[in-house]
Parts: structure tokens; C-alpha cells; sequence
């Protein structure tokens, strides 16, 4: 018990973290000056009687409040209210969209991780200055080009000039790339959190010990960094959204980025809303189960 | 630009090639955006419609875009724009992000909780996600863009001030400030401020080169600047749609943009190491001693 | 005992080492004809064209105890690391160097060929167990995991002979302890598993290097024990590492001197007591007896400066729901202007707080403290200007207390300037004046705190305090963070500081030794509260209260020469 009370408070406190997160999006999205209703009166000419029946009928002419919750209370429903534009469940939309993305996420997370923890522990256990010089590149790439640059780099390059690949839809290459620019943000911090591990004393205990370097490595040093490993992959989270956004994008693939993207520029609230909360309800709960692991896992945190 | 002088005067030591060349790119991108009127004649919305989607040529240096628009004045002006949102969205990371954090210290441990679940709830959301939600509610535009870089990096600046000031906290020279009577302002002011200046430093030119990035990702998405505000990632925006037609004119920004994120990270990173308060006039520890706390490795 | 059967019958393994109790009966353990198990000739370490360690040659036979004592810096735990194959990267052997272990050259330069020695012919222990054994195995897995290195395959040997392991280093019930994590241990326990960690290699060498500076003192009287009774039983060889002389004359069959990476002196305890031959040695036996010998206590005379009224405190919760934790309970104390206060107490009692509370840097949430008569609870304790300059405290670590980004003059203007001491064109004056109270050279002034010595730097803190003639002194730990020799000179330069300037001391410390020496009466704290105030003779000869008696009997553990040779 005295172990899973942090565990519970870390969930709470994700869960309040979520909450107070939509609230601020759904009231950003209601501050806006010029509604849905306003746009469509633009396009299609609609007299002032019949836009305040519009709003009327979607609600918007109530309080900020009481909209918030009849909203909140249908989204945790799994209903996110009609998309203004093509006339149909929102909710609908983004199961439609959402596999893309996830694929997208998942392939670029593996790619991240991997990448920086295979060349940390390379240049750890090899101590090679090379491997070194990589992981100082693969940092500064992370911070200087963007994903979208590197995207229409490769476009050039590999679609282009030697035809390898179908610019539009292909998940190959915008996998690669953000999974390059996940790696690069964090695998400088795993190099410098093993260079700390190896030196720790319990380490050279076990070398006192005579224990072989692999042993070594898998008993001794890894459980030290994996906690750290844990709130790493957390922090890749926001560069993944980045990532995504930009690479849907450009790739034309149909995922939540897109179709957020494609509300905004419509104005088409309902959407707007719907994904930037779901995608930052999946952040906050990713985040928040990862800091109840690290302090399930870490004996020490739970003291 | 501050580094630059920080840099130049680091104690006459010489300067590494890369960190050199890092200077000069930076200068030149800053000397090209601020001189852009005088360098170059022509208008950068201007449509040269004899010459669409030309490469080089004398009149048209970098060539022109598939509007017949040049592109290399395109690039000086649209630096002007970057680099101004990027400096102007990391001051106000700063003034909001140190501003508050020194606040909620100076303020005492409640309002520090308070201000701290703030900006966690803030550093949830990623850059991008709260630039176009900061973007849906004030609409399109250079402010939002500032508003939404200030917001998204203030977090981190925060939290470095206030991990610098625990550190600072903790030491046994603070305490004993306190016994001769001095202040929370004393201590700030005395002890903490000056050993935070460095890591501030440091930290700008961490969040910097990202605000810059953040800012054409925005424009990319066409989140940003407006049409006749050329911006390197408007720019990339503009051309990506024509990428097989016009490859060289999404280069160059490209490579513009790359370049001079790529200069800022090396000067950061240089900077980062030069002021390190956890190297800066640290007493060397008895050799041994040291060494042994140094050793290690795997095999 | 089974435990001692199963551990000699322990089979030989392939590398053929035998096992200790067949190298004990082969020989009278102590005979010095006998071959030696370690033999070191001509080590030198270096690095980066640097000799950190240079011609240090000695043998260590069977059965034997050889202790190392050095100062830091002084090469010590860098021999120790030689001898294990366990030097950093950037360090490297002598190629003169000769390590023979049984006879054997030892492949000092080879790790991977090193490595067929660590574990089993030598093993180590190390300074600070907590960091020592990993945070994430129980401690039973760890032994288990040495036994696994000396080839004890069949999992139901290992843990019986774990088991054996416990209870030969003297740990009460091992199988609930075996399931439990190094911090759920006490110190005193986390170093017995560390020893029977080393004891399963069945080692030929046991290295211990300063096996119980980070224990308490009751306890580093226990362990030290406890190594002389294993070493009986098990008839290896120890290398002991040590700064403290007078546990090297406990433990020590010899002893050897190391300064600067070079031995100064070697011989019996006794010779080296009696006749030190180095300068440096006749330095750390004078500190010995400076600290056996006590000046006599003062008198009791003069109006309380301090009068501590049942104070409490309560370190804050670290996390949101948790309690707060008791850190000191109805402590009441009183101090009378001219004499000093020993306050002692292990890591924990709540002795620091104590000192912090008396100089007005944390507030208590019950009782009160009078300093020279004005209750602190009634200024809510936040000392006004006059009370604070009456009132200075110095520190632990003479490091932390200067900021390094400031000069001396400029971290001893600080005090002048809040506390408005002087006037302003006389306060450079006055800096310079300080430095020499503590008999520092006034040029100091102007260097950065990384210039000086540990020991200059107290001297700083020393002299900064006192710029502002305290009437009472709140000394924190000020001579733990230092060598032997440099902390008996700072107690010596307190002592006659107090004599000429007459303030009263508050000394707060872990070591009844140095506490002892510097104090007129001494308040032992246990677990946050007072359990024994008195004149520090009374309390040194009969203490009242068990935590007293602990501490009083592990200090006199260790003071009397116990020759194991004879």
C-alpha cells in the first residue's frame, strides 16, 4: 500500500492534469474571434437571422460553462458532436484518422528509442570517441533541422532524383525521419546518464566482484538507467507531435495531424477541439503512466 | 549579439574552427536580414511574370519562385521575420519564464506550488499543439506566433531557474548569509542571481534556435505568417507544393534555414560549455580523489 | 557451527585457489617466514605524465593485517585500486611495478586476465556501503551472485551457503534479511553484507578500504571487531585502508604511512607510536595524543548566553500527504558565557537542526530559545541586528560555505556590510585584520576560494565569524570534512581563540574524540532527543543513558591498542 500510494497520487494528478487541459483548450477555441457560423455566413451569405438560428441550434449562443460540460459530458460519451463542414460524427472522423497516426507514432517511437539507446550503450560499453561524434551530430540534427526540411530533402532526394520511393502516402520515410529527430533529442541525455551509471559505486563492486562486463552491464547498470529511460521516452512525446503533424502533411497522409490541420484552416471547431483533445489526453495519460511506473520500479522514488 | 562578445573575450584562448565558423554564419544571416533593403533592389512580393520558376541568373541571383517572385530577396526578407519572432518568442520565454520562476521563489513555497502546477499544465502541451490552439483563438499572424513561442518555452526556462536556485539554495554560503542577516532579496541579488546569469545564458541559446524552428514549422503549416509576410517556412510551405517543378526554390530556404539553426546550436552548445557552473571555478579536488571518483566503465 | 563447516569444506575451484582454511593450516597465520600472500614491489601509478603513486613496495602474509594509513591525497586508495586491476582509464601501472599474489605475478595491465582474480583470490570492500551494493537486488541475490561467480551452481547450495555467509558476519535472523533491499538496511548492516559479499570469493587478499568511515561510531567500532574475528577464522590476508590512526592501531598488524603517493613510515603499531621516524608521522601521532589528553575543563562561571527551553522540530513532508518527520523533540539546554558546549549525536540525531535553530536559520514549532537573555519566540525567531552579530555560526564543509564566484575579501565584506560593523572605510581594514586572528597571511584577501587549502578555508569561515566579536560561537562539523592533522589544528585554533576573545562555544560533532577535547560539557542527542547533559568528564566516565554508553564505549574500543600479533 505504501508503495501504490504514490502510484495513485501520480495518477490523480494526471488525471487533473488532463482535465484542466481541455478546459483551457475548449475555452481557447471559444474565444476565437469569428465562430463557425461567421465563416460559413462568409461563404454561403446566410442574413444575420438565420446565423443566430445557426448558433441556436449549435449551442454557442449559451454560457462558456454550460457548453463545456453538455461537451464534456458527451466526449467522455465518445461523442465529439458533428464536424460543421462535412456533416458528420466527429467522433466518426477520427477513428477513420486515427490508425494512420498511431502507426505513424509507434513506428517513429520504436525507430527513437532504439537508435538512441543501441548508440548510448554502443559508445558506453566501446567508449568510442566515434560513436561519440555521431551521437553529438544526431543531437545537434535534432535541434537545427526540422522535420519538415528533412522531409522535403528526402522527397527530393529519394523520390525524385532516384525514384525509390512514392512521395504521397509511403510511411517509410517519414518514420525514418522523426525517428532520427526522436533519437537526436534524447540520446545525448542516455549517453551522459550511462557515462553516470558506469561510474556509480555499486558498479564497481560488481567489478570487485569479477563479474563479466555483459553481466555488468545487464544486472548492474541497466536497472540504474532504465527509470531515467522511462522519463526520456516521455520526452519525446511532444517532438513526436511536431513530427507527426508536419510529416502528415507533407506526405498527404490522411491522420489526425491532417485532419486537425484542415479544421483549423475551416474553422471547423467541433474538430479542432475533438483532436487537440485527444491527442493531448493520450500525452498526458503517456506521461503520467510513465511517472507511475518510475515510481513503481524504483525502489528509491517510493521511499 | 551577446554570444558573439561572450565568446570573443572567453580569455584570449583560441577559437575552435567550428565554433569560428558558427560566428560568421550567424553574422552573416543577421547582417543580410537587417541590410535586406539596401541589398537587394527588388521587392520580395513582387512577380516577375517574364521570368516564373527560372534558375540563377544576374537579375535574379538565386533565381525565381514558380510566382516569378525572387527568391533570394524572399530569403533576406523573410529572415528578417524569422529571426525576429524567434529572438522576440525566446525574450518573452524569458521574461515570462524567469520572471515567474524568480516570482514564485521570492514569493515564498505556496506560491511557487501554485505557479508550478501552472507550468506544468503548460509544458503538457507540446509547442505545436499550443500554436495552433493559441492560433484558432487569436487568429492567424506574427503575435499569436510570439505569443505561442513565449508560452510553449517560458516552462523550460522556469524550471531552470528554479533548479539553478535550489542548487544555489542548498549551499552552505546561502545559509551562512543568512545568519549575518541577509535577505531572500540579498541572497537573490548576491549569491543566486549571478550564478544563475551563466545558466540563463546558456539556456537562451538553447531555446532560440528551437523558437526559430517552432516558428517555421508553424509557417509551414501555414499557421503563421500571413501571404505577403515571407518567412523561410512560409517559404518552404509555398514551395512544396511545386517540388518537382521547382526544387531549387525550396532549397534555399532550406538550406538557409538548417544553416543558420545548425550555426545556433554549435555557438549554444560552445556556450553551454564555457559557462558551465558546474566547471566554472570549481576547486580541483585532490587528484586522487578525483580520478577515482572518475573511474568506471564497463569492462 | 555448520555455518563454518559448510564454509571450509567450500570445494576448490578450477583455477585451483585454495580454500582459505587450507592455506591457514598450512601455516601459523602471523609468522612472518611464511610466504607472503600479497607481495607489491616498486608500484608506481600514473597519470597524464603525473605520479600519483611512486616506489611502494611491502608484503602482507597470511593471516596478516597490514593498515595503510594516508591522508586524502595521499596515494592510498589508488594502491588499493592497483592492486585490484580496478584503476581508471586514464591511469596507468609503472612498468617497473611487480604484483605477486601467493608467488604469482599478478597481470595488472590485463583486465580481462585481472578479472580471474576479483572475486576470487582478492577481494574488496568499500568505504560507503549504501552506494556500494546495488539499490535494485536484495542483498541476498548480491551474495548469491558472488557465490554464482565462485562457481556455486546448484541454487539450493547458494542459498544455504548465503545463509552461512550471514550469519558468519555475526546478522541477526539472515533469512528475513535476505529478501530485503540495501536500503532497507542500517549502515552497520549494509557493510556486513558487503563483507560476506567478499567473504563467498574466499579470498586470499581482502582489501578494505576505509570499510567504516561513513558508518557512526558505535558502529565503526563493531565492524572493526568483527574484521579481526573473520580474519581468525578465515586466515586471509587484509589490506586495510584507513585515515584514522587510531583504528590502524586496532586492527594493524603493521603499519605503513603513506604522503604524496610515497610510504613515509613502516613498522609494528607500537613502534610507530613510540618512535615515528617521518616528520609526518610524529604529525598524526601528536593528534592522537593531543586528543587523548584533553585540556582541563573550564570552570562553571558567568550569566547563561544560551538557555534552549523544549525545542521541537519537524522536517517539512517531502511530498504532498506525507507526514512531517520528527527531528528534534523537547531538546532543553543551557550554555554559560565563556565555556562550551559539546553537542554529539550519530547522522540523525538531529544535532545539525539543533546548531541551525540556534543561529536563527530554521524556525522550531515548539519552545523556545533565549540567547543572552532575549526569547527567540518572541521575535518569532528572526534575530534582530544586535542578536545577530552577537550570535555567528561557521560550517561543515569549508567549501560550500564561500561562494566560489567571490573572493575572500569580498565573502568577508558580506558580514560587515549586513550586519553594518564599522565604519565602511575601515571594513577592508578589518578583513585584513581577521585573517590574521586565524593566522592566515592578509594577501589571501584577494584569491578565490579554489586557491586555498580545506583548512584555509575554515580558517576563513572561522575568521568571517568572528568579524563581528560573537558572543557565542555555533561551531557545525567544522573539522569532519578535514585530515587529521588539519582539523586538530583548527580545534586548537578555536581553543585559543575562545581563551583570548572569551566566547562561548557551541561545538557540534560525531566524534566523541574531537568533541571531548574542544568541550566543558557535552549533550549527547539520540533520535532528535536529549538523553544525556553534563560535565564531559562525568559524562565520559559514567554515562547514564545507553546512547551515551555506546558512544563512550566504542571510543574506548578504539583507543586501547589491542596487538592481534601476540
Amino acid at each position: 500500500m505504501r508503495r501504490l500510494l504514490p502510484v495513485v497520487t501520480a495518477l490523480a494528478a494526471g488525471l487533473a492534469r488532463a482535465l484542466a487541459i481541455v478546459a483551457v483548450a475548449f475555452f481557447l477555441c471559444r474565444v476565437m474571434p469569428g465562430d463557425v457560423v461567421d465563416v460559413l455566413g462568409l461563404e454561403g451569405g446566410l442574413t444575420d437571422a438565420q446565423q443566430a438560428e445557426l448558433r441556436a441550434a449549435l449551442g454557442l449562443d449559451r454560457p462558456v460553462i454550460a457548453q463545456f460540460v453538455d461537451w464534456g459530458a458527451q466526449a467522455l460519451g465518445g461523442d465529439f458532436g458533428r464536424s460543421v463542414r462535412f456533416d458528420r460524427p466527429v467522433a466518426e472522423m477520427l477513428v477513420h484518422a486515427a490508425p494512420v497516426t498511431l502507426e505513424l507514432a509507434l513506428g517513429s517511437f520504436g525507430v527513437g528509442i532504439g537508435l538512441a539507446f543501441g548508440l548510448a550503450i554502443a559508445a558506453t560499453s566501446l567508449r568510442s570517441r566515434v560513436l561519440d561524434a555521431v551521437i553529438d551530430a544526431l543531437n545537434v540534427w535534432s535541434i537545427a533541422v526540422p522535420t519538415f526540411c528533412a522531409g522535403v530533402v528526402g522527397i527530393i532526394v529519394f523520390s525524385l532524383w532516384l525514384g525509390w520511393l512514392p512521395v504521397i502516402g509511403s510511411l517509410v520515410l517519414p518514420i525514418l525521419i522523426i525517428g532520427l529527430d526522436n533519437a537526436g533529442q534524447i540520446v545525448k541525455l542516455v549517453r551522459e546518464d550511462l557515462a553516470e551509471a558506469v561510474m556509480l559505486p555499486h558498479v564497481r563492486t560488481a567489478r570487485a566482484k569479477g563479474l563479466s562486463p555483459w553481466r555488468i552491464a545487464l544486472v548492474h547498470v541497466l536497472p540504474v538507467a532504465a527509470p531515467i529511460a522511462l522519463v526520456l521516452s516521455g520526452l519525446v512525446l511532444s517532438g513526436l507531435v511536431a513530427g507527426t503533424l508536419t510529416m502528415e502533411i507533407l506526405f498527404g497522409l490522411p491522420g489526425i495531424g491532417s485532419l486537425m490541420l484542415n479544421a483549423v484552416h475551416g474553422r471547423d471547431l467541433p474538430v479542432v477541439l475533438a483532436a487537440v483533445t485527444v491527442v493531448a489526453v493520450a500525452l498526458v495519460a503517456i506521461n503520467t503512466l510513465v511517472d507511475a511506473l518510475h515510481r513503481l520500479i524504483d525502489p528509491r522514488v517510493t521511499r | 549579439m551577446s554570444p558573439a562578445g561572450t565568446m570573443a573575450s572567453g580569455g584570449g584562448r583560441r577559437m575552435a574552427p567550428g565554433t569560428a565558423a558558427a560566428l560568421v554564419v550567424v553574422g552573416a544571416i543577421v547582417l543580410g536580414a537587417v541590410a535586406a533593403p539596401w541589398l537587394t533592389d527588388l521587392s520580395p512580393l513582387d512577380q516577375d511574370l517574364g521570368g516564373l520558376n527560372r534558375g540563377p541568373s544576374a537579375e535574379h541571383l538565386l533565381g525565381t519562385d514558380v510566382l516569378g517572385r525572387d527568391i533570394l530577396a524572399r530569403l533576406l526578407w523573410g529572415a528578417r521575420t524569422t529571426l525576429m519572432v524567434g529572438t522576440l518568442g525566446t525574450l518573452l520565454a524569458f521574461a515570462l519564464g524567469a520572471g515567474v520562476g524568480l516570482a514564485a521563489i521570492v514569493f515564498g513555497r505556496l506560491t511557487e506550488t501554485l505557479w508550478f502546477a501552472v507550468i506544468d499544465l503548460v509544458r503538457a502541451l507540446p509547442a505545436t499543439l499550443l500554436g495552433v490552439l493559441l492560433i484558432v483563438a487569436l487568429g492567424s499572424g506574427m503575435a499569436p506566433v510570439v505569443i505561442a513561442l513565449g508560452l510553449s518555452y517560458a516552462p523550460l526556462v522556469a524550471l531552470v531557474v528554479r533548479t539553478a536556485h535550489a542548487r544555489e539554495a542548498a549551499r552552505d554560503y546561502v545559509a551562512a548569509a543568512a545568519s549575518f542577516g541577509g535577505g531572500r532579496l540579498h541572497v537573490l541579488v548576491h549569491h543566486i542571481l549571478p550564478n544563475l546569469a551563466g545558466t540563463l545564458v546558456t539556456q537562451a541559446a538553447i531555446v532560440l534556435p528551437r523558437c526559430i524552428v517552432t516558428e517555421s514549422v508553424l509557417s509551414f503549416l501555414g499557421l503563421g505568417s500571413s501571404p505577403d509576410e515571407p518567412t523561410w517556412g512560409r517559404m518552404i510551405a509555398d514551395a512544396s507544393r511545386f517540388i518537382e517543378k521547382a526544387p531549387h526554390a525550396i532549397l534555399a530556404p532550406i538550406v538557409a534555414l538548417v544553416v543558420l539553426t545548425t550555426a545556433l546550436s554549435i555557438l549554444g552548445g560552445r556556450l553551454r560549455r564555457a559557462l558551465d557552473p558546474t566547471r566554472a571555478a570549481v576547486a580541483p579536488a585532490e587528484p586522487s580523489a578525483a580520478i577515482l571518483a572518475g573511474e568506471g566503465a564497463l569492462s | 557451527m555448520t555455518a563454518t563447516t559448510e564454509l571450509r569444506d567450500a570445494p576448490i575451484d578450477a583455477a585451483g585457489h585454495r580454500a582459505p582454511s587450507a592455506a591457514a593450516s598450512d601455516r601459523t597465520p602471523g609468522d612472518p617466514r611464511a610466504v607472503p600472500v600479497l607481495e607489491v614491489h616498486d608500484l608506481g601509478i600514473r597519470t597524464g605524465g603525473r605520479d600519483l603513486v611512486a616506489g611502494v613496495t611491502f608484503s602482507i602474509g597470511a593471516g596478516r593485517t597490514l593498515a595503510l594509513i594516508g591522508q586524502s591525497g595521499s596515494g592510498k586508495s589508488m594502491t588499493a585500486a592497483a592492486i585490484m586491476g580496478l584503476l581508471p582509464p586514464d591511469v596507468t601501472v609503472s612498468a617497473e611495478t611487480r604484483i605477486e599474489l601467493d608467488g604469482r605475478r599478478l597481470p595488472h595491465a590485463d583486465d580481462g586476465a585481472m578479472r580471474a582474480f576479483r572475486g576470487t583470490a582478492l577481494a574488496m570492500v568499500f568505504q560507503d556501503p549504501m552506494s556500494c551494493l546495488n539499490p535494485f537486488m536484495t542483498v541476498g541475490a548480491q551474495i548469491e551472485e558472488a557465490l554464482w561467480r565462485r562457481g556455486v551452481v546448484d541454487p539450493v547450495v547458494r542459498r544455504e551457503r548465503s545463509l552461512a555467509l550471514m550469519a558468519a558476519v555475526e546478522l541477526p535472523t539472515p533469512e528475513s534479511l535476505r529478501r530485503r533491499l540495501p536500503h532497507e538496511l542500517s549502515g552497520g548492516q549494509q557493510q556486513r553484507i558487503m563483507l560476506a559479499m567478499a567473504l563467498a570469493a574466499e579470498p586470499r587478499l581482502l582489501i578494505a578500504d576505509e570499510p567504516t568511515s561513513a558508518l557512526d561510531a558505535s558502529v565503526q567500532a563493531e565492524i572493526l571487531a568483527l574484521l579481526a574475528r573473520l580474519q581468525a577464522r578465515f586466515g586471509m590476508a587484509i589490506l586495510f585502508i584507513t585515515h584514522d590512526l587510531a583504528a590502524a592501531r586496532r586492527l594493524g598488524h603493521e603499519i605503513m604511512v603513506m604522503r604524496h603517493g610515497r610510504v613515509v613510515d613502516f613498522g609494528a603499531p607500537r613502534t610507530i607510536f613510540t618512535t615515528p621516524r617521518h616528520p609526518h608521522t610524529r604529525a598524526l601521532v601528536a593528534v592522537r595524543e593531543m586528543l587523548e589528553r584533553p585540556p582541563a575543563p573550564r570552570r562553571s562561571a558567568g550569566t547563561p548566553v544560551l538557555e534552549i527551553a523544549g525545542v521541537g522540530f519537524d522536517y517539512p513532508p517531502r511530498r504532498f500527504l506525507d507526514r512531517p518527520s520528527p527531528a528534534l523533540r523537547e531538546v532543553s539546554l543551557t550554555l554559560t558565557a565563556g565555556r562550551s558546549l559539546g553537542v554529539i549525536g550519530e547522522s540523525g540525531s538531529g544535532k545539525s537542526t539543533l546548531a541551525a535553530i540556534v543561529a536563527g536559520l530554521k524556525t522550531p514549532i515548539s519552545g523556545d530559545v533565549r540567547l543572552f537573555g532575549t526569547s527567540l519566540a518572541a521575535h518569532r525567531f528572526a534575530l534582530p541586528r544586535a542578536l545577530r552579530r552577537r550570535v555567528q555560526i561557521v560550517f561543515q564543509n569549508p567549501h560550500g560555505a564561500l561562494n566560489p564566484r567571490h573572493t575572500i575579501a569580498t565573502a568577508m565584506r558580506e558580514p560587515l556590510d549586513l550586519l553594518h560593523i564599522g565604519p565602511r572605510r575601515a571594513r577592508p581594514e578589518r578583513v585584513a585584520e581577521a585573517l590574521g586572528w586565524v593566522g592566515l597571511d592578509p594577501d589571501l584577501r584577494l584569491r578565490h576560494p579554489h586557491a586555498l587549502s580545506g583548512g584555509q578555508r575554515q580558517r576563513v569561515a572561522i575568521a568571517r565569524a568572528l568579524l563581528s566579536e560573537p558572543d557565542l560561537l555555533v561551531c557545525d562539523e567544522v573539522v569532519s570534512a578535514l585530515d587529521a592533522t588539519v582539523g586538530a589544528e583548527i580545534l586548537d585554533l578555536l581553543r585559543r581563540l575562545q581563551a583570548e576573545r572569551g566566547f562561548a562555544l557551541m561545538f557540534v560533532g560525531h566524534d566523541l574524540e574531537v568533541v571531548r577535547w574542544i568541550a566543558d560539557e557535552i549533550a549527547v542527542l539520540a533520535d532528535g532527543r536529549l538523553v544525556e547533559h553534563g560535565p564531559a568528564d562525568r559524562v565520559l566516565v559514567a554515562p547514564a543513558s545507553v546512547a551515551a554508553r555506546r558512544l563512550v564505549e566504542a571510543g574506548r574500543r578504539a583507543d586501547q591498542p589491542s596487538d592481534p600479533a601476540k
